[in-house]
């Protein structure tokens, strides 16, 4: 509808940020704020973006709602990327119902996609599946549509749905050729490499060897009692008895599983349950009570009996028991098996979990941090902790078109 | 002041590859169409577009009798139709400008956001005049001696016949809500026809008698 502003806005769907800011970067008008805006978080700066959409969204008329609700959109879509993730969720709501109304449906689908991909970021899979399951991908454009099929691939492969994962992937793949972005054809590609990756290890009769997404997959559907040192969960049979919040349960059912069909010297236990390296008598009663609590809690799935030297396991009904474990077993691993359910966890039920010292939790919590291991959202005691996120986030912006001044 | 909805009579397009109307103008034949990167001339009869010029087209479109004006980025290129060729340019008054029009040997220029009306020379671009008008201006077009123009804020939409010396509203024609005019053009006759935005079409409406 203005000269300067259309011709910004070609060039920056042209993918030329450069030019558009040239032909607007002297101008304060709400649409060339927006387009500044948008230009300055392809170009990197998203900051400077996120104060010049703010800016943009103010300086829109009362009437122009469309044209703010994109804004807010775009501010949402920066703030995701940028891991912000403190945004408020309200806002993209009423932006998402207002571009609705006015018939933008593009846009609100763009809005409704940022929505599920912040929950699936903040490790609320069941809202962000559902919310998914309501939107129809056919009719977004390509560049959404791989955002879109990245976040169902990212909650399958949380929820160890390698088929489902493969499928979304294949699909993202198509759609991103199809908006011929290089950058999000990267984006596919690097979640692709989750499902040929090793996902964990094996540890069966002594042997050990790395298994494939599917391969975990298939092997919890067996009739194998898998103890599962990636979740601190027993599995035997669609039967799942977690301990998570039971780490000296936990060691000790490894610790037993590692040997089947052996048994395990007390001694062992000892140290590798609580570290005791001359154990005592007092050792030896608490032994025998946690013997006791694991018999109880494994009680449906194996039994746990006593030999001459020690502890073995026996199954109820299989003949094969094995363990899962991380395919990299570092420090803090801890802390990492329990934020491996992609769930979000605040430090101190992390603390309770791991039976630890909240400032312990802390510290690792901050060390894993530094390494880019695990991430935060939130302040204070609202804060929550993840690992980082499988796929589901391009780290492209794709922004919403048609452009804010249109 | 007098108000009707607009009638509309037909609707042209969406066409291939310009898929945002911008200005609109007729040239007693066809009707041209700015859409980006391309001016196009628009059978009205049969509905075809018969051909089309590459020129950035970013706004408002006017003929002169004999020359295409097209405002572009910051600039009117003066175009020769037969031949496609850009055979002058001056610059645009706004910076945010968007309807272009020509009468009695003037261009008359419309400016988006900042609700005014230039009336410019066509050989040096220099602002003569300047109409206040209160809404956002798109098209702009003269017909009998009547200075009309077109507004779009929001999602509403009308075509203004305006006083030319104090910019008073003496008629208005709405659009139905969500309907756009981006560019507005008279047929000289009974009929406007409108540029649709970025619904990629152009459309003839009843001018009001």
């Amino acid at each position: 509808m203005d000269s300067l502003i259309t011709a910004a806005a070609r060039a920056l769907a042209a993918g030329d940020p450069l030019g558009a800011l040239k032909r607007v970067a002297l101008r304060d008008d709400a649409p060339a704020l927006a387009l500044r805006g948008i230009a300055m978080a392809q170009l990197g700066d998203l900051d400077r973006a996120k104060a010049l959409l703010k800016s943009a969204a103010r300086a829109f008329g009362p009437r122009e709602a469309m044209a703010r609700a994109r804004c807010v959109v775009a501010e949402a879509e920066i703030a995701l990327v940028s891991r912000d993730l403190t945004w408020p969720a309200k806002a993209l709501d009423a932006a998402r119902a207002t571009l609705e109304a006015h018939g933008d449906h593009i846009n609100a689908a763009h809005a409704s996609n940022l929505e599920v991909r912040r929950l699936l970021l903040i490790g609320r899979l069941d809202e962000a599946q559902r919310i998914l399951a309501g939107l129809d991908p056919t009719s977004l454009p390509p560049a959404s549509r791989v955002a879109h099929e990245l976040v169902a691939a990212g909650i399958a492969i949380r929820r160890l749905q390698t088929k489902e994962a493969r499928a979304a992937l294949v699909r993202a793949e198509h759609a991103a050729r199809e908006a011929a972005i290089p950058a999000l054809s990267a984006e596919v590609e690097r979640a692709s490499l989750l499902l040929i990756t090793p996902a964990a290890r094996l540890i069966s009769r002594g042997e050990e060897r790395p298994l494939l997404l599917d391969e975990v997959e298939t092997l919890l559907a067996s009739e194998a009692l898998v103890v599962d040192a990636c979740r601190r969960v027993v599995w035997n049979a669609g039967v799942a008895v977690s301990l998570a919040t039971r780490p000296v349960l936990f060691a000790l059912a490894r610790a037993l599983s590692e040997a089947w069909p052996g048994d395990v010297s007390r001694g062992t236990l000892l140290a590798r349950t609580f570290r005791a390296k001359h154990a005592d008598e007092s050792h030896r009663a608490r032994l025998r009570v946690e013997i006791g609590r694991l018999r109880a809690e494994l009680r449906a799935l194996a039994d746990v009996r006593a030999t001459k030297r020690g502890f073995a396991l026996a199954p109820r009904h299989t003949r094969e028991i094995v363990v899962l474990v991380p395919p990299i077993e570092e420090q803090h691993a801890a802390v990492l098996a329990f934020l491996a359910d992609g769930e979000s966890w605040s430090s101190s039920a992390l603390a309770i979990a791991l039976g630890a010292s909240p400032r312990t939790v802390q510290r690792a919590l901050e060390q894993l941090a530094a390494a880019g291991k695990v991430q935060s959202y939130g302040r204070g005691r609202a804060r929550r902790w993840m690992t980082p996120p499988v796929p589901g986030f391009p780290t492209i912006l794709l922004l919403p078109g048609p452009l804010p001044g249109n | 002041m007098k108000r009707s909805a607009a009638e509309i009579l037909r609707e042209y397009g969406p066409f291939p590859g310009a898929e945002d109307v911008a200005g609109v103008t007729f040239d007693g034949q066809h009707v041209w169409f700015a859409s980006g990167d391309k001016l196009n001339a628009l059978d009205p009869g049969s509905g075809e577009m018969v051909r089309s010029i590459d020129v950035a087209a970013h706004a408002g479109t006017a003929f002169d009798g004999e020359h295409l004006f097209q405002i572009a980025e910051d600039r009117i290129q003066k175009i020769d139709p037969k031949t496609g060729r850009v055979l002058a340019t001056i610059p645009a008054p706004g910076g945010g400008d968007s309807g272009l029009a020509w009468a009695e040997g003037t261009l008359w220029v419309g400016q988006y956001r900042d609700r005014k009306i230039h009336q410019i020379d066509p050989q040096t671009g220099a602002i003569l005049r300047t109409i206040d008008s209160n809404r956002f201006v798109t098209g702009v077009t003269w017909v009998d001696g009547e200075l009309w123009h077109a507004t779009w804020e929001a999602d509403e939409s009308e075509v203004r016949h305006i006083d030319p010396e104090t910019g008073k509203v003496l008629e208005s024609v709405e659009m139905p809500p969500g309907m756009g005019i981006s560019g507005l053009e008279s047929n000289g006759s009974d009929q406007f026809y409108c540029g649709g935005g970025r619904s990629g079409k152009v459309r003839a409406i009843r001018r009001p008698t």
